[in-house]
């Protein structure tokens, strides 16, 4: 559809107002301020100023509501995240983000894709400094919180999809085709106990770091699994996550010898019997769509 | 098979669906006239918001409220926004669908705040043909919120209520009229509230809202819709009642929101302010 063009001055005024709201707020006084002398003094001058407020103070409102606005979407999104570095060092990487990513549809909830990604280029190695007191936390963990928070945020807003159920059809050429993975799940892997952090942290108002827990003994995995309107959240052995990993890159019968070759000679005895549990297993809670032969 | 438009008895009490009382509200669904959503958290394709949605729309009827429209953005309207918009007001069968007289976003990006802009004759004219399209496209009542504001403009040459009657006359949509909007922009820009009512056109009210406000401490309002109604406010949606009553209301808490209980107690009061 189009009406007519917008007055001239419209989108000139828009773009003075955008640049004021995504100044980036300071943070040298420890907690997040807006720097109303930054603003453009156009936009300024044309703002009036009241008995209660100038003009720059007016503007300022917006500039903060338009960051607190987008962290709060962020903490919601990262919980774990934002907990283990704290809402303060966390809006850092945030307003990193949405400076280099700027949200660009109607849907605040997308504002958050990529983060993780961008925390992998983003965050120091081997730790992040979380407060001013110098403690830190370790890198690898905060950006397997971030892929755990990310799998929980994808799988919640995936598309309602019908489970694949296999015909008797689908048996003959099952080992040549690969599984369509769904987007209403995600097997998760975890080196600290970051999902029961999790599940404790929501809810909890605090903003500061929460420490993080030791480190397991061995890696635990889990099998996140929307249903209409909740995520289950499910244990799984080492062996089938390593599996339904290797399902997502290979036809099934790759996958398979895939798995057979990385295992030991005992281990591999028992293989059939338990890979046909877990295949059967990932079919029940609807870990596919469907069957391709690509 | 055509389905018949839902319509709101014109003195409907509703409130804001939201996700803390859907606990409540699926185990005890209380008598109300009608839920508002906001458009944009049902318009994407997850699958538990629909859900949710569907439990709802079989027993309570739904109109819903827009944050995303950008009907006064300097670029034309998004229009894959607009089907979205469409297809959910046919999939709930909204008596009438609202949004915002303001901006955006701008060159591309999206800012998810509710905007003000200088207000100026020239303005009024793509506004009201943008709405115009809008209600067409919807195929039912369209309505522009008044804005609450933190800012106004020197460029302007209209009020904020000449520039808002302006544009619902002139595109054929209708107010949806937020009280607790006029009160605080009032009290931001030293407006009297009486005066911005007094210019309203009750006969193309479609709805009135009503919301807490918090007041910082220099003077400012911030339309925050985490408190209970302010007794000013209140007394502006009597003032509304007595002259163009009735009107559906609804009540709008998105922070800080209490058990629904406690809303439904807020919003009782509008029923009592008008008996």
């Amino acid at each position: 559809m189009t009406t007519r063009p917008s007055p001239e001055w419209l989108e000139a005024f828009q773009a003075r107002f955008s640049q004021m709201l995504r100044t980036p707020l300071d943070r040298r006084s420890g907690t997040l301020r807006a720097s109303p002398a930054s603003y453009d003094p156009r936009l300024a001058r044309d703002a009036v100023r009241g008995a209660k407020l100038s003009s720059p103070e007016r503007l300022a409102i917006y500039n903060r509501q338009y960051w607190f606005r987008l962290f709060t979407v962020f903490h919601g999104a990262f919980p774990l995240t934002t907990r283990l570095l704290g809402h303060f060092c966390f809006n850092e990487y945030a307003s990193r983000f949405l400076l280099a990513h700027p949200p660009k549809v109607w849907d605040i909830d997308a504002v958050v894709d990529g983060f993780e990604d961008f925390l992998v280029l983003a965050l120091p190695s081997p730790t992040v400094t979380v407060d001013p007191r110098g403690r830190s936390v370790e890198r690898a963990a905060v950006l397997q919180a971030s892929r755990i928070d990310a799998a929980y945020h994808h799988v919640f807003r995936a598309p309602a999809c019908t489970a694949f159920r296999p015909s008797a059809g689908d048996a003959e050429r099952l080992l040549t085709s690969r599984l369509q993975p769904s987007p209403a799940a995600a097997v998760l892997e975890e080196d600290w106990p970051l999902c029961e952090l999790r599940r404790a942290l929501l809810g909890d108002p605090a903003e500061t770091p929460a420490p993080l827990p030791p480190r397991l003994a061995q890696p635990r995995h889990w099998l996140l699994v929307r249903s209409s309107t909740k995520i289950g959240q499910l244990p799984i052995e080492a062996q089938e996550a390593r599996l339904l990993a290797l399902l997502g890159l290979f036809p099934v019968g790759e996958a398979l010898a895939q798995l057979e070759q990385e295992c030991g000679p005992v281990e591999r005895d028992l293989l059939p019997a338990r890979t046909q549990k877990w295949l059967a297993r990932s079919v029940e809670h609807g870990l596919w769509v469907g069957l391709s032969d690509q | 098979m055509v389905v018949k438009r839902q319509e709101l008895p014109r003195d409907a009490l509703g409130l804001g669906l939201r996700i803390p009382h859907y606990g409540y509200l699926f185990e005890h669904w209380p008598e109300l006239g009608y839920f508002e959503i906001i458009s944009e958290n049902f318009l994407g394709d997850a699958l538990p918001p629909r859900r949710h949605l569907d439990l709802v729309r079989e027993r309570y009827p739904i109109v819903l409220h827009g944050v995303g429209l950008n009907l006064l953005g300097h670029a034309q309207l998004d229009s894959a926004y607009l089907d979205k918009l469409c297809w959910l007001a046919e999939y709930v069968n909204a008596p009438f669908v609202t949004d915002h007289l303001c901006w955006t976003g701008a060159h591309g990006i999206s800012h998810h705040d509710l905007l003000p802009t200088p207000y100026t004759a020239d303005l009024v004219g793509m506004a009201a043909e943008r709405a115009a399209f809008v209600q067409r496209q919807l195929g039912r009542p369209f309505g522009l919120e008044n804005l609450s504001s933190y800012v106004e403009f020197d460029s302007s040459t209209l009020t904020e209520w000449e520039f808002y009657g302006a544009v619902v006359r002139d595109s054929g949509c209708w107010s949806m009229l937020d009280v607790n909007n006029i009160y605080v922009s009032s009290q931001n820009h030293d407006f009297s509230p009486e005066a911005y009512l007094n210019a309203i056109d009750f006969s193309r009210v479609l709805q009135v809202h009503v919301a807490g406000h918090s007041r910082e401490s220099n003077g400012i309002i911030i339309d925050t819709h985490d408190h209970p109604v302010a007794d000013a406010v209140w007394r502006l949606y009597a003032e509304a009642w007595r002259q163009g009553g009735p009107f559906p209301t609804l009540l709008e808490w998105d922070d800080h929101i209490p058990p629904m209980p406690e809303v439904l107690s807020e919003l009782a009061k509008a029923a009592r302010i008008r008996a």
